[in-house]
């Protein structure tokens, strides 16, 4: 039961860093901090309750709840060209989660490329062949417009980094999967 | 919270949450499949017309879901137009637009509730096979229903978290606003936790 209230309470806060007002980050580049939170759902919570949560999110925004950043939402998110990135959100947390909780304590480069890999390979590597295909590009043209986000990504992967690591030492409790692994 | 759902008593609104859902699914496969084809592009464009006239939104709902969309399009053109030449690239954002259209109509003429109680009975047969997952339909509505509720709850801890910031004058960083917003949701969940516990949902 503490798994399904944990994956229904990251949900919800996915939902929220993508309502709030884009925070101003050091340079005054305004980012929304959704992709953070997924980062965040696999660092924390693990693989499977990770996922799980970012499956919550978008079975509620494809029912219609205005939940992705801005306020965005309903069955048309998953039809339009960016649907592939928001699905890429799942194996992304999961992948995030396997490497980032393969050992307790928390080792930071183990979190620095479940963060890359999971949190923008992955997601990528979703997003890019939807897009593509939707706009009629191919895969180069469209990676290529992407290499606009990637900095931004960068930033809010290596943000998630610093928080998980604060997080592990302030609040180990949610770590289960990692401190599962070995003790 | 304000569902994108539009409350409404047309055949649009009535029609059976999967049927609906099923011919929007055709209608996308349909685009995809048929890319070129002006006759499937013409063809969706007139039903989903047809269907935000029929809902009861009028012109006014379908130009107010147009607007919603503005940047989708910007989004969709300005790359299309630099590889592409400008027939090509309406083409493209047409058959997107349409698609996008069709699954908004959708969004309006379905209540959440109706959806999501779809959901678990689509679920519910697959019981069996969940429970292996330490899952069940009923765990999964709860869940979704445990979601919903607590996005106001964590935009209250947002709020006063900035309140906090405001009186120490601190800047909103990401770091010094995100930490304290996932400590407060955790600690949240176990309470959450706790509470189902007490009234004995296993």
């Amino acid at each position: 039961m503490r798994s399904i209230a944990q994956m229904a309470m990251f949900a919800a806060l996915v939902a929220v860093l993508g309502q709030l007002p884009a925070i101003p980050l050091a340079g005054g580049v305004p980012i929304t901090l959704q992709t953070l939170g997924v980062i965040l759902a696999g660092a924390v919570l693990g693989p499977w309750r990770g996922a799980g949560a970012i499956v919550l999110l978008h079975v509620l925004v494809a029912a219609g709840l205005p939940l992705l950043a801005h306020g965005s939402g309903g069955l048309g998110a998953f039809a339009g060209p960016s649907a592939g990135f928001a699905l890429g959100w799942i194996p992304g947390a999961f992948l995030v989660g396997l490497i980032t909780q393969a050992s307790w304590p928390l080792r930071l480069w183990r979190t620095i490329t479940g963060a890359v890999l999971g949190g923008i390979v992955v997601v990528y590597a979703c997003g890019l062949p939807v897009m593509a295909f939707q706009m009629g590009l191919d895969l180069q043209q469209a990676a290529l417009i992407n290499l606009a986000f990637l900095p931004g990504d960068l930033v809010k992967a290596g943000i998630a980094v610093a928080l998980t690591h604060s997080l592990a030492r302030a609040y180990p409790a949610p770590f289960t999967h990692a401190r599962r692994r070995r003790q | 919270m304000i569902p994108l759902y539009r409350h409404g008593t047309s055949h649009l609104h009535r029609m059976p949450v999967g049927a609906k859902f099923l011919g929007i699914f055709v209608a996308a496969l349909a685009a995809s499949v048929f890319r070129e084809s002006l006759g499937v592009l013409l063809s969706i464009w007139t039903v989903t017309l047809l269907g935000f006239l029929l809902s009861g939104t009028r012109v006014r709902g379908l130009f107010a879901q147009l607007w919603r969309l503005k940047w989708l399009v910007l989004v969709l053109t300005i790359p299309q137009l630099i590889f592409l030449t400008p027939a090509e690239a309406g083409f493209n954002v047409a058959r997107v637009l349409a698609v996008v259209m069709l699954a908004a109509l959708f969004t309006l003429t379905t209540a959440t509730s109706d959806i999501l109680s779809s959901v678990e009975r689509v679920l519910r047969p697959l019981d069996p096979v969940l429970l292996r997952g330490g899952l069940s339909a009923e765990r999964i509505s709860l869940a979704l229903s445990l979601t919903i509720r607590s996005v106001p709850v964590i935009l209250s801890f947002y709020a006063d978290i900035r309140e906090a910031q405001r009186a120490r004058g601190m800047r909103p960083t990401p770091r010094a606003t995100v930490l304290p917003l996932l400590v407060m949701s955790l600690r949240h969940a176990e309470e959450t936790a706790e509470a189902l516990a007490a009234r004995g949902v296993r």
